[in-house]
């Protein structure tokens, strides 16, 4: 099965279950958790299904294109389902089934890990799901965003696609990996993955990145005040992307980089509240 | 009766598995002895997906007589005898007739009153009260909700089965409703199962893939472990700890064996046991401290027919190895002094500055250390592995294996040719991790361990870090610990006041808090880690405390302490002595200290004290100085018939003055004779009670 074949069976599969089947969103974020089909919907009280295919950029993962299995962007299934069901974990692995994996023949593991993301104050108590030793989905339950207490719980369901792909096809390299019956990973992405691993870690101007981190802070502080809440969300999608940038640069400090990630948190605190405030006037 | 509780919850941390049943077994025993049902059996099992109390237990409470007290005798009748007002009162209220009223003694005199029988309740009905409260009141270090409901727990609750005497016990705990049945294992059976009693229930799980005895899991890995292995001869040495782990994280275990490809030998031992137990929770399988190209991974699974189990983690494994390999490779282009300059942006703490500042601090104390401890021949050495300790914490290697810090140095500076003496120091100076783990094995590694210990201790407290009851972000605890546990096993004497003195100099003005308070709060802490130390080998708590209260300066002194008054506890001399000590000590109580002039020893008892004191004292410090209190006690004890002598027939009260205070001088140089082995005032002994 080809990554496109993958991730036109989990669309149906999660369609079938209801979900709302969202877009990417058009901003570099570091996860799915961080857009705002996830990090707005989960905030409030209404009921949310959604799933997605969200590209994720974590700058410091690159490896020029030549290890087998880092790189600085790679592709998340993203699942929602707000308030989380009581037999998802048996959906979870019927979604599994449905790509075609016998499972009794397999180890599957719900291996204790939970998760934090600091920039924008959000955790969650879950595991890392390991197919035969293979880490193939984060599977969280969110327990706060922006700092804020959820109620009703989400289930956020994470599968890291190419890692999916390379237990389907039994594969080593990410490279290797069919994108489609005649397209492979390696056509699509080697190129983009060395072009940006040189921009990542040599290259991107510190001094430009610097500046545009505490532009578009201020710009997203701005816009706090006037509540204009998404657009001011983006610009914190955009700080903590420079400030990603500026990490593989080695252009932060260990107590840079906390009072780096208190800022954005604070901004995207307010956001939160802001948010959650109008919802519930609403 | 048979009761079965089955909390069948999303997989729990193994961690919490312990606590929960723990928690479980207490809290059922509390609740059975309080309301009184008989419980002839209370056992517990679990996996990480379920919960377990089986039971057997009386059908309900005995039936009790209840006495209900009305009003006093006096009152309760009219002087002709009849029952009055009150009586008619009582009994109304009570809903009887006044006839069935009788007079009941009590402590406070006669009184009218009711004898009932109350009729015990059905077990039944009080588990159903009491389950879901204590279910509800389990408590996990980390808790969370799911879904709509407002329950915290470990993990989702998803069924909970109770039976009891073969019947569903219906109850509901926040919306989940009991039942009579369960799931099998999530990938093999998750459809339901009925049940009517715990013999069923455990023979239909575990033919539906779950093993619930915890022991019984254990037995199946460890005795798996060992056929794999039989045809590689290989003894099994399975890391206890992840067997440990692995018992409760799954439900039916499957042991298989896997290889990976010889080129990988190349890595170190420690990176590849690393590569294969963090993630995967895989055992190295070894021959003489050397690693085959073979691991052992368990499985929650009863077969691997077509090894794709096996094959997955194989490749799992590989990839991991490939990386290992890549950093092993890209750390060792660069020199340590080519790193070296990368410890400036490393913070060690704010306040602090960064691992350079770190490490040099540690040359000093370390040159402190060896001149203290007469380790001059390895000075040089030890100096050259505090340099460079801290180097690897810029290696790829100690960025995807953080728990090598400090040995990937070691392995690294082998490997580019420093003195063996520099590698193995920099190699061990984390050690010891815990009580358990081994101190360093060579000198300049417990030296080097012990300076970036002291040095992190007093750093943090000094620019005033608190330690609280569960926050200790540094691993003060723990690091004060090593440097203890490292002083006993190496058998070091070295002043602890002037090794605190030392680490605070060197800091200078980066310490904001004033030095004296800073030290006398690390005397304090290490005198509780030396607390705990003791109590784990199992002393009495009276000799540790009497053993610290001489003082911790020299801690290696303080352990031999512990063990010549352990050594003496059993023998005839015990009492006596702390007897002898005790009233000394008593007499002595608020008095200002005095000087002795021998001249004026006028009676024949006190001039012969005197004089065995003073051969006493002759040959007694010597000892302590040597650290010898097993030796220095026997001959204290000497003192005994002088003393006793001189208390019968001495007033050391005496009228006059001058006498009274070179008495009271003597007792008072005695006491600090006996001070300096222990304090023995802290002793309990039989004579007392």
């Amino acid at each position: 099965m080809s990554i496109q074949n993958l991730i036109i069976n989990l669309q149906k599969f999660w369609a079938d279950q209801g979900c709302y089947l969202a877009q990417p969103y058009d901003l570099e974020v570091g996860a799915g958790t961080m857009t705002p089909d996830t990090f707005f919907r989960v905030l409030d009280k209404r009921f949310w299904k959604v799933a997605y295919v969200q590209p994720a950029r974590r700058p410091t993962d690159g490896r020029y294109g030549e290890n087998p299995h880092r790189v600085q962007k790679h592709f998340q299934y993203q699942v929602i389902i707000k308030p989380s069901p009581s037999d998802i974990q048996q959906i979870y692995i019927k979604s599994l089934i449905s790509l075609g994996i016998s499972l009794e023949d397999h180890d599957l593991r719900f291996d204790e890990d939970d998760w934090e993301s600091p920039t924008i104050g959000a955790w969650g108590v879950g595991w890392q799901v390991l197919l035969d030793g293979l880490e193939i989905t984060q599977f969280t339950y969110f327990q706060q965003a922006g700092g804020i207490d959820l109620s009703p719980v989400p289930v956020e369901i994470t599968y890291g696609l190419e890692r999916l792909e390379m237990f389907l096809e039994g594969k080593d390299n990410i490279y290797d990996l069919d994108w489609s019956s005649d397209t492979l990973y390696r056509d699509l992405r080697l190129r983009e993955e060395k072009e940006f691993s040189e921009y990542n870690f040599n290259q991107a101007s510190i001094e430009i990145i610097q500046k545009s981190f505490i532009l578009s802070e201020k710009e997203a502080s701005r816009l706090i005040q006037r509540n204009l809440l998404l657009p001011a969300y983006d610009l914190c999608l955009k700080c903590s992307h420079y400030f990603n940038i500026l990490d593989s640069r080695g252009a932060i400090s260990v107590t840079e980089r906390v009072k780096m990630i208190a800022r954005i948190r604070a901004l995207v605190t307010q956001i939160a509240q802001k948010y959650t405030a109008k919802e519930a006037s609403l | 009766m048979e009761f079965l509780l089955e909390i069948n919850t999303e997989e729990i941390p193994p961690s919490h598995v312990k606590t929960a049943l723990e928690q479980l077994r207490e809290k059922f025993e509390a609740e059975l002895t309080s309301s009184e049902i008989a419980v002839r059996e209370l056992r517990t099992f679990g996996t990480c997906r379920r919960l377990v109390v089986v039971g057997d237990l009386a059908e309900g409470q005995r039936d009790r007589e209840e006495v209900i007290v009305g009003p006093p005798k006096a009152v309760a009748f009219a002087p002709d005898g009849s029952p009055s007002k009150a009586a008619y009162g009582f009994a109304k209220a009570q809903a009887v007739e006044v006839e069935r009223l009788e007079v009941i003694k009590t402590e406070k005199g006669e009184y009218l009153g009711l004898k009932k029988i109350k009729k015990g309740k059905p077990t039944q009905e009080i588990l159903q009260k009491s389950i879901p409260q204590i279910i509800l009141s389990l408590s996990f270090p980390k808790m969370m909700r799911w879904g709509e409901g407002a329950i915290r727990f470990s993990r989702p609750i998803r069924n909970i089965l109770c039976l009891f005497g073969e019947k569903l016990l219906p109850f509901s705990v926040e919306g989940i409703t009991s039942a009579d049945s369960t799931t099998g294992h999530k990938l093999h059976f998750p459809q339901k199962i009925k049940t009517k009693s715990f013999r069923e229930y455990r023979e239909a799980l575990r033919e539906k893939k779950v093993v619930i005895e915890e022991e019984e899991r254990r037995k199946m890995i460890l005795a798996q472990m060992e056929t794999k292995l039989a045809p590689l001869k290989e003894e099994v040495h399975p890391d206890l700890e992840l067997v440990e782990r692995l018992v409760y994280d799954l439900e039916y275990p499957y042991v298989f064996l896997g290889s990976f490809p010889e080129e990988y030998l190349r890595l170190p031992l420690e990176v590849l046991s690393t590569a294969m137990r963090e993630g995967q929770k895989l055992f190295s399988v070894v021959r003489d401290r050397k690693q085959l190209p073979y691991f052992l991974g368990v499985a929650d699974n009863y077969r691997d027919p077509k090894s794709l189990i096996q094959k997955g983690n194989e490749r799992v494994l590989r990839a991991r190895l490939v990386d290992a390999q890549f950093f092993w490779e890209q750390d060792l282009k660069f020199s340590f002094k080519q790193m070296a300059p990368g410890l400036r942006r490393i913070i060690f703490q704010e306040k602090l500055g960064s691992y350079e500042d770190k490490a040099q601090r540690l040359k000093k104390i370390v040159a402190y250390l060896c001149d203290k401890i007469e380790a001059g021949k390895i000075k040089k050495e030890a100096i050259q592995a505090a340099e460079l300790c801290k180097v690897d914490l810029l290696t790829g290697m100690v960025r995807e294996f953080p728990s090598l810090q400090g040995k990937i140095g070691g392995l690294y500076a082998r490997d580019k040719g420093y003195p063996v003496i520099v590698s193995q120091a920099i190699y061990e100076h984390y050690q010891p991790i815990g009580l358990e783990d081994e101190s360093p094995s060579s000198l300049a590694g417990a030296v080097l361990s012990m300076a970036d210990k002291i040095d992190s201790i007093v750093g943090i407290l000094g620019v005033g870090i608190q330690l609280t009851g569960s926050s200790d972000p540094f691993g003060l605890r723990r690091n004060a610990l090593g440097i203890c546990k490292i002083i006993l096993d190496k058998k070091l004497c070295l002043s602890l006041s002037r090794f605190l003195d030392k680490a605070l100099a060197i800091y200078g003005e980066k310490v904001e808090k004033p030095k004296e308070e800073i030290k006398c709060f690390c005397l304090d802490f290490f005198s509780s880690r030396l607390r705990y130390i003791y109590e784990k080998k199992g002393y009495r708590y009276d000799l540790i405390n009497a053993a610290l209260g001489a003082g911790i300066d020299n801690i290696y002194y303080s352990f031999l302490r512990v063990k010549a008054l352990d050594a003496l506890k059993t023998s005839a001399q015990f009492e006596p002595l702390i007897l002898i000590a005790k009233r000394v000590n008593n007499i002595l109580r608020d008095q200002p200290a005095y000087k002795i002039n021998a001249d004026l020893f006028l009676e024949k008892e006190e001039r012969e004290l005197f004089s065995t004191f003073s051969i006493i004292e002759d040959n007694v410090c010597p000892m302590i100085s040597k650290g010898d209190f097993s030796q220095a006690q026997k001959f204290i004890f000497r003192i005994q018939s002088s003393l006793n002598n001189f208390f019968d027939r001495i007033l050391v009260m005496a009228e006059e003055k001058r006498l009274r205070q070179n008495r009271l001088a003597l007792l008072q140089a005695i006491k600090k004779l006996l001070f300096q082995i222990a304090d023995y005032s802290q002793i309990v002994v039989e004579g007392e009670k």
